[in-house]
């Protein structure tokens, strides 16, 4: 029992059962609905493999306030890209820019020993300024042929009446759950985020895995971006607008420490499903749209208050 | 030279940091007019004692009386109020000040025009130099320049400066004679003394029992967060403590009637 | 030689570096822009620019100064510049404005309190409360207007708001140059200063010498509010409307004003007038894209990319002013 309340994702967990069993009793939008279960997966497929790319770098003591812009550039890039390179040539590219931006702010931040904070927020502004620059504000769309393209359904469409984001969330959840708690990379990832001195000491070298860490999570960002546009062929300028604190939100509920070092997949994608569940529910209360903006900011501080509270009480040093 | 009030009382003190526990029951009485020898080996929980008594640590439980009144509330601006001057190990200047900022944080000297508090600069670029040159500062070290540029004893030479300025009761020192001379380590020595003898409280850390048995009247030794030693130095020799300090655990508590 | 001779002038004072670029850049500016940039009324504008960009950037150079960040001052800005034209319709321009700085000055308490007392990053804290207040600005001018017409903005007090120009500059940057006189002293010659400082520079060594940490760091999230607050009203005072979105992306700007200015991200060493410098050449940038034509979305992207670089070239300049 101590075990499961000692292991990162708990809070999460109970987190989610409270909120299922609170909007079950007080069912305003009818949740347990075809519809209603359908939508808040498929944006909690999307928003989890943020959060998951986030949980990694947080976990190595550093942070990615660039996710959002990230995840707008590669679905730009996707859908521009698409007449002249093709559905699969444009996703390769797309997923390339992204990792790229990863690298270029990891590279920064690890050979240039700046606050990954600054760091990511200035790659926020430029990120989101090439997709201004690039798409001169107007909304580009799939061509029919593009959007029956079989990687587009492979991608965006359904099986067996479920999206197909929530088995990609699945296969991609499970495999870096597996690499983190069972291989030496993740072991090594966990080291450099609880104590990079110790981690150095014994021979790892952060600066690799600080930059692996950062291009994973800019190319999990960048395929939720992909996934996103296959589902909803249309880009917009605002595309992941705000998306980096719900990511961090998500994170941080799934019980990722900012002092690095502890955190878990799992968590991350139970906190997805929180986000976007009150999120979800906020609307069918019929609040406008930009009181959205001021619930993620509670949720965020909450979430961080309590996980941090939550940390000192199992008696971690925050 | 003592009297039976302590002026310093602690009773029971236990100190939790998360999971570990670093203060264990620790009772331990100290006069005014004594020198105390406080050693033990790193991580004994010397240094904790020393933090909760001037304020920066608040025990988990147990109590600290000072002058007969028990202590309340834990911050090192009550605890230097009261007199109590610590010379820190490792904390207490900040890299980014002059010298002259660093020896009068949060006790500024003033000088109000039109009311208003303004830093009296005279006063703290003058008087900080005088006190420091004492304990080994460089003429050519000015008391503008910042803290960083400074080598390890002149650090150590600010700390002490400052602390014998502002004495009041009570003067702890957390190995103070590292990074220092052998001329400078027995100018500091000579200083405890004194200080003694003109009636305050000195505690002085180290893990040197030889160096401190000379010095004190009483020596204190934790060992893993307990008091495991409490003897006046009359009746113990320094080579019977380090052989207490070797073992770890055995409790002694040998000491002659007050 | 002379370069090393510089060594000890740049280790106490960072913020040459950013006038250099300064005087640099408003040579390119001034002689590449043929008189469309160097010219009064360009001028005056810009300097408008930089007083309210500046007064924030001084706030957020308090708070950087103690180790810890506030990013939700382009909010703040937002609700201190909404608080004072709703109210401005109402009663005197005077005691709206000084409504809008105590919102300023109750955001700033509300980011500090919470800093303070869970001790949770300043970053994720004022992350959130950017979200919350733009959040808020843009619920309250859905279906509600934000503005006074131009006929209406009469009087001293419209006047001395940044509603007018007074000798050939907007007054906001009176304001601007007295609020730089008085923070400069507070920080160097007033205990105040000293603390803020040695908190920045050590918490635990500020702790040991009885500085109260908690109730620095909220003054200087207080009087960062506050200040973009009042430079919300000033902005308002000027254009005589706002709409929810009013102070975006400021935060960063003000962020990069500090940075480019020397400040350091770590706390303990900031430049008042490197800040201002900072949001001087910034609002040059911008107001050059502007009169050669540049699409301004650029300026986006070379904002983010000049934090980068600022945070870089800060870092190296120190490094070796340090090094013997």
């Amino acid at each position: 029992m101590k075990q499961l309340i000692q292991s990162q994702g708990f809070g999460a967990i109970v987190g989610v059962a409270v909120m299922l069993a609170v909007f079950t009793v007080i069912d305003f939008s009818g949740w347990w609905t075809v519809q209603t279960v359908s939508n808040v997966t498929q944006f909690t497929a999307i928003l989890a493999f943020v959060a998951m790319g986030q949980a990694l770098v947080i976990m190595t003591k550093e942070i990615d306030l660039s996710v959002g812009s990230v995840y707008g550039l590669a679905g730009v890039a996707f859908i521009t890209m698409e007449p002249t390179l093709g559905v699969p040539g444009s996703l390769v590219l797309a997923l390339i820019i992204a990792a790229f931006a990863g690298f270029l702010q990891a590279v920064a931040v690890v050979k240039g020993q700046l606050p990954s904070m600054i760091v990511t927020l200035g790659g926020l502004f430029a990120a989101r300024g090439i997709i201004y620059v690039w798409t001169g504000g107007s909304v580009h769309n799939f061509s029919p042929a593009a959007r029956s393209h079989p990687l587009t359904r492979l991608l965006g469409g359904e099986l067996f009446g479920i999206d197909a984001a929530i088995f990609w969330l699945v296969a991609v959840g499970a495999i870096l759950s597996l690499v983190l708690w069972a291989t030496p990379f993740g072991n090594r990832l966990l080291a450099t985020g609880g104590s990079r001195e110790s981690a150095e000491s014994r021979g790892v070298r952060t600066d690799r895995i600080k930059i692996a860490a950062f291009v994973l999570c800019s190319l999990l960002a960048g395929f939720a971006g992909i996934l996103t546009l296959c589902n909803q062929p249309q880009t917009h300028v605002t595309l992941g607008e705000n998306m980096e604190l719900e990511a961090i939100s998500a994170a941080v509920i799934g019980g990722c420490l900012l002092s690095g070092g502890r955190g878990s997949i799992l968590g991350a994608i139970l906190g997805a499903l929180i986000v976007v569940s009150f999120r979800y529910e906020l609307i069918a209360l019929g609040a406008p749209s930009s009181w959205y903006i001021t619930f993620v900011g509670v949720v965020l501080i909450v979430a961080v208050i309590f996980n941090q509270k939550l940390a000192r009480f199992l008696g971690h040093s925050v | 030279m003592t009297n039976n009030n302590p002026l310093i009382q602690v009773k029971n003190l236990d100190l939790h940091f998360g999971a570990f526990h670093a203060l264990k029951n620790v009772s331990v009485d100290f006069h005014a007019g004594e020198l105390i020898g406080l050693v033990g080996d790193n991580g004994a929980g010397k240094t904790t004692l020393i933090r909760v008594l001037c304020g920066i640590y608040t025990p988990s439980s147990g109590e600290v009386f000072f002058d007969g009144r028990k202590v309340e509330k834990f911050h090192p601006k009550l605890a230097i109020d009261q007199g109590i001057e610590t010379i820190q190990q490792s904390v207490g200047l900040c890299d980014n000040l002059s010298i002259a900022r660093n020896f009068y944080l949060g006790r500024e000297p003033l000088k109000r025009i039109l009311g208003i508090p303004f830093l009296d600069f005279g006063t703290m670029r003058e008087k900080s130099s005088r006190v420091i040159r004492q304990f080994g500062l460089r003429e050519n070290v000015s008391a503008d320049d910042e803290v960083e540029r400074l080598s390890g004893g002149e650090r150590q030479s600010v700390k002490i400066g400052r602390a014998v300025e502002f004495k009041n009761r009570v003067v702890i020192m957390d190995e103070p004679t590292n990074h220092l001379s052998v001329r400078e380590r027995e100018h500091v020595n000579e200083l405890a003394v004194q200080l003694k003898e003109q009636g305050l409280l000195v505690i002085y850390i180290t893990h040197d029992i030889f160096q401190v048995h000379k010095l004190a009247d009483r020596i204190v030794i934790m060992e893993n967060g307990e008091k495991v030693a409490d003897a006046s130095t009359d009746s113990m020799t320094a080579e019977e403590l380090e052989e207490v300090i070797r073992q770890g655990g055995r409790v002694v508590e040998k000491r002659e009637a007050v | 030689m002379g370069l090393s001779a510089a060594k000890p002038l740049i280790r106490r004072h960072a913020e040459i570096g950013i006038f250099l670029i300064g005087a640099v850049l408003i040579v390119i500016f001034a002689s590449t822009s043929e008189g469309r940039w160097a010219n009064l009324y360009n001028i005056g504008t810009i300097m408008q620019m930089t007083a309210t960009l500046g007064l924030m950037s001084l706030g957020v150079a308090l708070v950087i100064g103690t180790g810890e960040i506030d990013i939700s001052v382009g909010s703040t800005f937002g609700m201190g510049a909404l608080t004072y034209l709703w109210l401005a319709a109402h009663v005197d321009p005077s005691i709206a404005a000084l409504a809008a700085i105590v919102v300023g000055a109750a955001i700033g308490f509300f980011n500090g309190l919470l800093v303070t007392w869970t001790r949770t990053p300043s970053l994720i804290i004022t992350l959130g409360t950017l979200m919350i207040f733009r959040g808020i600005a843009i619920a309250l001018t859905e279906g509600f207007s934000f503005s006074i017409p131009y006929a209406a903005r009469k009087g001293w007090s419209y006047f001395l708001l940044g509603g007018d120009v007074f000798l050939g500059f907007n007054t906001a940057l009176y304001w601007l140059i007295a609020v730089l006189v008085v923070l400069m002293v507070m920080l160097k010659a007033m205990p105040f200063g000293n603390r803020l400082l040695a908190v920045g520079g050590s918490v635990e060594s500020a702790h040991s010498r009885g500085v109260r940490v908690e109730r620095i760091k909220l003054s200087a999230f207080v009087l960062c509010g506050l200040l973009a607050g009042f430079a919300g009203t000033l902005e308002a005072g000027k254009l005589g409307f706002a709409d929810g979105s009013m102070g975006r992306l400021m935060e960063l700007q003000a962020i990069a004003s500090c940075v480019l200015g020397g400040c350091l991200l770590a706390g303990g060493r900031i430049s008042l007038p490197g800040a201002l410098m900072g949001a001087f050449v910034l609002s040059s940038i911008q107001s050059y894209l502007v009169v050669t034509g540049v699409q301004p979305q650029w300026f986006v992207l070379i904002l983010g990319v000049i934090v980068v670089l600022a945070a870089y070239g800060d870092k190296s300049l120190r490094q070796w002013a340090l090094r013997k």
